[in-house]
């Protein structure tokens, strides 16, 4: 690989975040360096400084606490795979890091660096925006936590200020009886970039749907939830009919793009028949 | 600007030294210091055939920086057995001919190994899972399931996995 | 010639036939093994190659100046340092035919005709600085009309990319009648099948080591299928032939895309220019625009049939993307018209195929030459005409199959058993019950029956040598030119010489492709180095055996024919208390003077170019015949496919190592579910939009299924042993099986591969109307 940068390894988040401040916007923090290293070699990104953030200790693990998930930034693909907490509290996280690249990315790729390398791909997002995730950004001036439906801005831009850094991500615990799924439609079945992603979860309550969230990946900008189609469901009867409803203005609501891997036309039919398929299966589910 | 640095890399559990530009992959450093058993396929982390494991964890070393991966255990396939004495997952590849052409197979036995460390009893998707980053072009991947399935018959009665 | 279901029935072997652990396999699974791109030098350059990133367009500026001035630059080349250099893109054959006009510009020096075609070459004291110095040149290229598809390229008025009107070549086949033919036939059946590109997708990229010896011979050492390439790298550059050598490597796997130069061109110029030794390694991208890629084809089948089954008429009409330069174009497409009716009976026939030049990336080698892409028309045209007269598929394809001793094509009958249809009723026997259906998701099984040849086209006069000698203390030695892809080449020869000389494989070592060390033993391609090289190496080791035998005859006072060589020892097969080892037995040879090596060359059977309007004659040595069966899950929905099932059967001839065959066979599954269902080739004006491993998509672990292997052993082959071969053959017949599978499975066909979720959704789309 060529590239023209200087790299800083610092030992903590201050030195880190100082680091990437005063680079200004040719700095660029590095974590599994899945996704920085290969648009540098490809000169999408011509950084002038490098942060490698592996040597800052605590920014990596999976902590529940007073019925809340939080995750540190670091904390890689493989490590949601082996952990039981997130096997029970996210199964829709679970299901899109099993089909999330190769093993080697997911030893290395983190939770972090997923959402913020701001793809519309990025397999990890749906699931936690299903999960209606926060993320907390720290900068020179301290920390603020936002939603991560609120984080990104528009193609591969979100909130952060020059310096700042992702340092954890966090959503409440599901309550019981609430089901969460993720489904990754691709051209091959391992590692492969998805084609649509989406991501449902909910409850049911009295034969109502409750605490609906839909998310869909690589049909816009960025990876968004669907809220027309969410909408639709909240505190209504899983009818078929209403499900269908619901399907089809998730599909109206997204604005996928023609690409190499499948055009828009595709990828907004895709998305309804595979709301209605979800939202269909955890009716069953519950 | 970037400026060279050196750095110390444990490698098979000896130490090296290499003076290295920030730019500079694992992957070119390690054949840089004669590791050429670290193969390149892409450079960007599609193909696998650059895996290492770094502190037992496989890594695509064409996307690690070699000045991160400074003071980490870093292990090759040559790194895991001798001719003398070999790995069984070594063993295994050569004996059922999961190796065809072999560019693949430094990285695909570092990424099997990688897996049976976390689980000694992998199931077929298990493995086909841990095997999606490595890519194959000569075997199908028919006789690597074969070998990896019948190293870690081995290495569970020999108790080199726990 | 008479054809033979079967000949020497009755062998048994200690060494050929069984799954030993192949020679090269230790040092591959150790890590030990050397390639191409392993080897460095002291005082070792690196290059890099700048390629032009439009396909079509006129160099209007290119300025090395600041290149050059870079400290550490050694050396910046354009077509200006080089006026007037092509390298050839044809194959290098014995024919004394003249050479098709295909030759290439080195470097450009005034039009681009595809994306990715090299500009200039740097050669650097490191690799940084050369890919810096690549960054600091200044190009300017002014588009100019191109043509995108053959159909755009055939257009009155196109822009002109090859020749005079873009048809860079056309093959006829005519036999019988097919206007009484169709005019026979109850129906007529009508399809056109579109085929993709295909990249090969060796995991090793393009990589080699040239340097200038102490005989001023530039050699180089290289990842290629084609060591014989040092006379087209000679004449390119202007040496002697015997000043440039070629020294292969393990290749990390080739397909036929290591077939034509590659990187060799390059590092001799960079080593003749610079006198130091240089190292060039293509990135991934490189590797991508750096070699000719798998034609696509637009292939028409009509084909008259009675209700009772019986083909009265076929018409094919095969239209072939060469891309921007010939290269292999020509003879990939003689393969697809020759296998254009398959492995069935059509007496009256007519093909007329053409290769079309376009500003796509050239085309060339690649597994199946050509004889896929027509598998890929014939095969799903049986299952069309099958359904029009509502036949069972299997029973249709019954009813026309080719048997032992029938004329293909070109009027030539195969020497060998054509065993299709034992083949093809095994492997769809094996499929067993079938899976059900479940809501959305609909199950299909497809059949893919095939003909492959196995051995170059026979005009091109096709010869292999091969040394073998055997030492004082009973180890072996081969040395032949044969490069060795990763199917076992070497292994397979020491294998074959293992058996004949009585050794153990441990015991033999086989030196391959060394142009100038090596015996010549042509190309490792077209299934040919088993055929081709192995009767070679058979040839030297029977001769030595021989000499060695007589020796021991006369100790044990007994006939020659008496005598026995097995697992390191000679005896006496009715007295086997008589004997010693093959060591003793080297030694009392050698001390009475007795020749312990040969050199052997193997010829291929010579014959004229076919008949150029009627294209009857014999085109190959002999055909491989087999079938696979595959099942299928198709989401209706989305339209994605899971392959569930995929069961091979071939007639093999004799296996050499059954483990190395099953190999060929599983990698064959996997490079044909590729490019039936995930690999795509996408161009934009020329420009390739799919890169890489993350956008061009070969099947993962995840996405392979259960593969059967069914082998059959006619032994009626015209390799050792009655061996044929099965590198090509296994491929074949996958992606029409695949795509007869789906098919079945939702009731409409999708005609053009591959086959995507997006375009089965289409077509599903389309039928519900």
């Amino acid at each position: 690989m060529y590239g023209e940068f200087d790299l800083t390894i610092p030992k903590t988040l201050q030195e880190a975040v100082k680091s990437l401040t005063a680079g200004g916007k040719r700095a660029v923090p590095l974590a599994g360096g899945t996704n920085v290293l290969v648009d540098v070699r490809s000169q999408r990104l011509a950084p002038e400084r490098i942060v490698d953030l592996g040597r800052i200790g605590g920014l990596r693990g999976i902590t529940v606490d007073g019925g809340r998930v939080t995750l540190g930034p670091r904390t890689t693909v493989s490590d949601l795979l082996a952990s039981e907490e997130i096997a029970a509290t996210a199964p829709a996280l679970v299901e899109s890091a099993r089909v999330f690249a190769g093993q080697m990315v997911r030893n290395t790729a983190t939770v972090a660096g997923n959402i913020a390398c701001g793809s519309p791909a990025a397999d990890l997002v749906p699931p936690l925006l299903a999960l209606d995730a926060e993320v907390t950004l720290t900068g020179t001036t301290g920390s603020r936590t936002l939603a991560l439906c609120d984080f990104y801005t528009g193609y591969k831009s979100d909130q952060r200020a020059p310096g700042e850094l992702i340092t954890a991500i966090g959503w409440p615990v599901p309550a019981k009886g609430s089901f969460g799924s993720f489904y990754k439609l691709a051209r091959r079945k391992g590692d492969a970039i998805t084609v649509v992603g989406v991501a449902v979860g909910l409850g049911l309550k009295g034969g109502r749907c409750v605490g609906v969230r839909i998310a869909l990946g690589s049909v816009a900008p960025t990876p968004m939830r669907a809220r027309k189609a969410e909408g639709l469901l909240e505190g209504e009867a899983p009818v078929p009919e209403r499900i269908a409803r619901a399907a089809l203005a998730a599909a109206q609501e997204c604005s996928p793009i023609d690409d190499v891997r499948a055009t828009g036309e595709y990828r907004r039919k895709m998305v309804e028949v595979l709301v209605a398929r979800l939202v269909n299966n955890a009716v069953q589910t519950g | 600007m970037s400026t060279e640095k050196t750095i110390n890399l444990r490698v098979n559990g000896r130490e090296e030294t290499a003076t290295i530009p920030p730019h500079r992959t694992l992957l070119e450093a390690l054949r840089g210091l004669g590791h050429v058993d670290v193969k390149c396929g892409c450079e960007k982390g599609d193909c696998g055939a650059c895996a290492v494991l770094v502190d037992g964890e496989a890594v695509d070393s064409c996307l690690t920086l070699a000045q991160s991966a400074e003071g980490r255990e870093i292990t090759t396939l040559q790194g895991l057995g001798t001719p003398e004495a070999p790995h069984p997952l070594q063993q295994s590849f050569a004996e059922l001919g999961a190796a065809q052409c072999g560019y693949c197979t430094p990285g695909m036995i570092i990424a099997s190994e990688s897996l049976l460390r976390k689980n000694p009893a992998p199931s077929d998707e298990e493995l086909r899972i841990a095997l999606s980053g490595n890519l194959c072009r000569c075997t199908g991947y028919v006789k690597i399931f074969e070998a990896v399935q019948a190293a870690a018959a081995v290495m569970r009665q020999t108790g080199e996995t726990k | 010639m008479t054809a033979h279901d079967t000949i020497q029935p009755n062998l048994r072997f200690s060494q050929v036939g069984k799954s030993l652990t192949r020679t090269d396999a230790p040092g591959k699974a150790m890590g030990r093994t050397p390639y191409a791109g392993d080897y460095v030098m002291p005082g070792m350059l690196h290059a890099k190659v700048l390629r032009a990133d439009i396909a079509s367009a006129r160099l209007k500026r290119l300025d090395v100046s600041k290149a050059r001035a870079l400290p550490g630059v050694v050396c910046v080349l354009t077509a200006a340092d080089m006026p007037d250099r092509t390298i050839a893109t044809d194959i290098p054959g014995q024919t004394g035919r003249d050479r098709l006009k295909t030759e290439q510009q080195i470097l450009i020096k005034e039009r681009v005709r595809y994306f990715g075609e090299p500009l200039a070459l740097i050669a650097a004291e490191s690799a940084d600085i050369a890919e810096k110095a690549r960054r600091l040149i200044e190009f300017e290229l002014e588009p100019i009309p191109g043509v995108y598809s053959p159909e755009e390229a055939l257009a009155p008025g196109a822009p002109v990319v090859q020749g005079t009107d873009n048809v860079v070549s056309t093959h006829k086949i005519r036999k019988g009648d097919t206007d009484a033919g169709f005019a026979e036939a109850d129906m007529i059946v009508e399809n056109t099948y579109v085929t993709p590109f295909q990249e090969h997708a060796f995991l090793e990229p393009e990589a080699g080591l040239a340097w200038v010896d102490e005989n001023e011979v530039i050699t180089i050492r290289v990842c290629t299928q084609v060591i014989e390439h040092f006379r087209a790298v000679a004449d390119a550059i202007g040496v002697p032939h015997n000043k440039v050598r070629i020294m292969g490597a393990m290749v990390g796997g080739g397909f036929g895309g290591k077939e034509d130069v590659t990187v060799e061109t390059y590092l001799a110029i960079l080593a003749q220019k610079t006198r130091r030794p240089v190292r060039l390694e293509f990135t991934r991208e490189d590797s991508f625009v750096g070699h000719g890629n798998r034609h696509s084809m637009t292939l028409k089948y009509r084909t008259g049939v009675k209700r009772d089954g019986k083909i009265t008429a076929l018409d094919v009409q095969i239209l072939a993307d060469a891309g921007a330069y010939v290269y292999l174009s020509p003879y990939v497409l003689l393969y697809s018209a020759v296998n254009a009716p398959g492995p069935y009976r059509v007496e009256n026939l007519n093909v007329h195929a053409r290769a079309v030049a376009t500003n796509n990336m050239f085309t060339s080698a690649f597994r199946g030459f050509g004889g896929l892409q027509a598998a890929a028309g014939y095969e799903q045209q049986m299952d069309e005409v099958a359904n029009a007269i509502s036949m069972d598929r299997l029973e249709f394809r019954r009813r026309n199959y080719l048997q032992t001793g029938d004329p293909i094509s070109t009027g030539f009958v195969p020497p060998s058993a054509i065993w299709t249809e034992k083949c093809a009723d095994l492997a769809w026997e094996a499929l067993g019950d079938p899976t059900p259906s479940e809501g959305p998701v609909k199950i299909g099984r497809g059949i893919g029956a095939f003909q492959q040849s196995y051995g170059r086209l026979t005009f091109l006069h096709d010869t292999s040598e091969a040394w073998v000698g055997i030492e004082m203390d009973g180890t072996v030695t081969v040395r032949s030119g044969v490069t060795d892809i990763g199917a076992g080449q070497a292994s397979s020869l020491a294998q074959i010489a293992a058996e004949i000389l009585g050794v153990t494989l441990p015991n033999v070592t086989v030196y391959n492709s060394d142009s100038q060390v090596t015996p010549l033993a042509g190309t490792t391609t077209a299934t040919r180095a088993l055929y081709m090289t192995g009767n070679a190496a058979r040839l030297a080791a029977e001769a030595v055996r021989e000499r060695l035998a007589e020796v021991a005859a006369e100790k044990f006072g007994v006939d020659v024919a008496q005598i026995g060589m097995e697992f390191n020892r000679v005896f006496v097969t009715d007295d086997s208390a008589k004997g010693m080892t093959i060591a003793d037995l080297v030694k009392l040879a050698a001390s009475r003077g007795v020749h312990r090596s040969e050199l052997a060359i193997f010829r291929a059977p010579f014959t004229d170019v076919l008949d150029p309007e009627t294209g009857q004659g014999q085109a190959h040595p002999d055909y491989a015949y087999g079938a696979h069966a595959i099942e299928v899950a198709v989401d209706t929905e989305t339209g994605e496919v899971k392959v569930l099932k995929s069961v091979a059967a071939h007639d093999v001839g004799q296996c050499i190592n059954r483990a190395a065959v099953e190999g060929q066979i599983h990698g064959g599954v996997q490079n044909g579910l590729g490019y039936a269902l995930t690999e795509e080739m996408l161009y934009k004006e020329g420009r390739l939009m799919t890169p890489s491993f993350s956008e061009y998509l070969m099947p993962t672990a995840m996405d392979m299924p259960p593969v059967e292997s069914i082998i059959l052993e006619s032994r009626s082959g015209l390799g050792p042993f009655g061996s044929k071969g099965i590198g090509e053959p296994s491929m074949t017949p996958v992606p029409p099986a695949v795509a007869n599978a789906i098919a079945d499975a939702i009731g409409v066909r999708v005609f053009e591969m591959p086959i995507t979720p997006e375009r089965i959704w289409r077509a599903l789309e389309a039928a519900r109307g």
